[in-house]
Formats: C-alpha cells, structure tokens, sequence
C-alpha cells in the first residue's frame, strides 16, 4: 500500500473518530441538575424564587407603598466557590417582577451611577436640561442582606452537602429587622 | 291563619336558604379557594384533577388535597403530595401561572426536586409571583 495513502487514511480515521466523541445539545435551563453536589444551578433558582416569594409577602413590603430596597451583595460562608452576586441578582430579579418594591443602586454599582451623573454633567456634551442633576439620586428605606453557609460531611463512599442561605430586611432608618427567611437544601451522593 | 302561614312562609325560606349555602362553593369560579374558571368541580378530588398536570417521565405521587387563600393581592396555595408506595420516592415539581386572559402570567418556574419517604404525605407551597397570576397548575415529573 502507498505510504501517504496509508497516512491520510489514518489522519482521517482519528479525525472521524475526534468528531464522533463530541456531542452538543441544548438543555432545560430550569431542569433538576445534580451532576456533582457542589452549589448549582437548581439551588440558586430554587433559593431565589423561594426567598423571593417569601419577601413579597412580608408585611413590611404588603403595606407599604412600592418601598426602596437596596440589596448588599449575599455573604459566602460555605467551603467552596460560589459566585453570590448571581444570587443576589436572581433575587432582586425576582422581586422585581413581583412589582411590590423598587430598587435603589446598590454599593456594587455606585461607582458607573456616580460616574455616569459625573458624565452628564461635567463633559459639556450634554444639553444641560435633560442631563441627570447631581443630588437627586433616592435613598433605599431598606437593606437586604444575607448569608450561604454550608456543612459538608463525607465518609468513604458518601458525601452529604447541607446548604442553607438566611436573608434579612433592615430598616435601614431604625435599624429593625423586619423580615427574615431561610432556605435550606440537602445534597447526598453515594459511590457504587 | 294568617299566622300559619307566615310562619310556614318564613320556615320555607329558612329551608331555601339553607339548602343554597351547601350547595357550590363559597365565591363562584372558586373551589377551596382556588380559581376553577368554567370547570366543573363538586370535590377536592375535582379539584386536584383540574389543577395537577403530569410531564414528562410519569410519577405515583398523587396530590390529594389543594387549598389557596389570598395574602394581600397574591394567591398562597398549599398542596399535599401523598406516597402511599412502600419505598422512597423522587419527584419534580413547578408551578405554572395563568393571567386573567389565559396567557403565561410568568417566566416557567425552575423544577424543583423532592423527596418523599415512604407512606408518607409532604405539604409543598408557594405564593404566585406577582398580582398578575390568576389561576395555575402544578406540574409533577418522576426524577427516578
């Protein structure tokens, strides 16, 4: 057999063979995910919305006229990585489309308000009647806060993840708590 | 006898009354609270066939008993999910809500697994997102 016939037919076979192994198909975002037990999206959908609905009926946010809430990004007090503005943000996402409150800029995106009014007002670009005034920003009547912990047990062939975000509502004029909840979820994988 | 008569007049009406109070549900286009449109519910188990949906792969766990109520302008619902199986059961559940015109009140609900132990009944509840949703389904997967 020709050698370079030989080579090119075997380039092609591990060609063939690459393509064949890789396989990409979109999936249910919302779908139950428990590929490993660290914190994945199914928690952080659950934990939201859960933490979400519960807020939207706390007394404070029901007799109150649409309140101003600032929501301070969510303490990770777990032994692994997990991005807390992603939890932050489907929250306030979530209450958002509630329409029970509004939302004041939070310490997180201060910097693009301030500099974005500082823009307006400072470049000489800007027609200077419909340019945002300095002074005129809202402050929030409320802060939201909150914490994940985690307690994570394994023994040989089992792994038990127990996760549990608290979130809280300061009055932020008086300094009481006006409504707290909790969201836990328990994660077990067993080898073999 | 004019007395009998108003006495048998007013027992009648009392009779009336009474029978109309049992019969149907307390709000109409309601049962136990929950809204049921047009459709025609005389029990809980009515009710649980109206509102419970099954997708995707089928699962035993059966919900027996449905009950809302309103805090404020939202729609709190409480639903009890019986295993009446002799092992430990794995589900999935959502909930979908409806507007008043029939449309998607929301964005679809995230699935939210769940385990049952056997012989055994759980309360799942949850408020509807927003004033928007009027009605609802709960839908169930098995996740075995």
């Amino acid at each position: 057999m020709n050698p370079r016939f030989l080579i090119a037919s075997l380039a092609a076979l591990a060609l063939l063979g690459g393509c064949a192994k890789e396989k990409t198909s979109y999936g249910d975002a919302k779908g139950v995910e428990t590929l490993t037990n660290q914190f994945g999206s199914t928690d952080l959908q659950m934990m939201a919305e859960s933490m979400a609905r519960s807020m939207l009926t706390a007394p404070v946010i029901v007799s109150a006229n649409l309140p101003i809430v600032t929501v301070q990004e969510v303490r990770n007090k777990t032994s692994e990585y997990i991005d807390t503005r992603g939890i932050t943000d489907s929250i306030r996402s979530e209450l958002q489309k509630g329409g029970k409150v509004r939302f004041a800029v939070d310490q997180a995106a201060m910097n693009q308000q301030v500099e974005e009014l500082k823009r307006q007002q400072n470049s000489g670009l800007y027609d200077k009647e419909s340019a945002a005034e300095m002074g005129r920003m809202v402050g929030a009547q409320y802060r939201l806060e909150g914490n994940i912990m985690s307690i994570v047990k394994q023994v040989k062939d089992s792994k038990d993840v127990y996760y549990k975000l608290n979130l809280q509502l300061w009055n932020i004029r008086n300094g009481l708590l006006e409504w707290s909840d909790e969201k836990e979820i328990r994660k077990t994988t067993t080898r073999g | 006898m004019k007395h009998t008569g108003l006495i048998l007049v007013v027992a009648l009406s009392l009779l009336a009354a009474g029978c109309a109070s049992k019969k149907g549900f307390e709000q109409p286009g309601y049962a136990f609270g929950c809204p049921i449109g047009e459709a025609k519910v005389s029990s809980m188990d009515d009710l649980v066939k109206v509102k419970t949906v099954s997708e995707g792969r089928r699962t035993t766990i059966q919900a027996t008993e449905l009950r809302c109520t309103k805090t404020g302008d939202l729609m709190k619902i409480d639903a009890n999910l019986n295993n009446d199986s002799r092992s430990v059961k794995r589900i999935a559940y959502k909930f979908r809500w409806i507007d008043r015109e029939g449309m998607r009140a929301a964005d679809e609900e995230s699935w939210k697994p769940l385990m049952l132990y056997e012989n055994s009944n759980m309360v799942i509840n949850t408020i509807s997102p927003s004033n928007k949703a009027a009605d609802f389904r709960l839908i169930l997967r098995s996740e075995e």
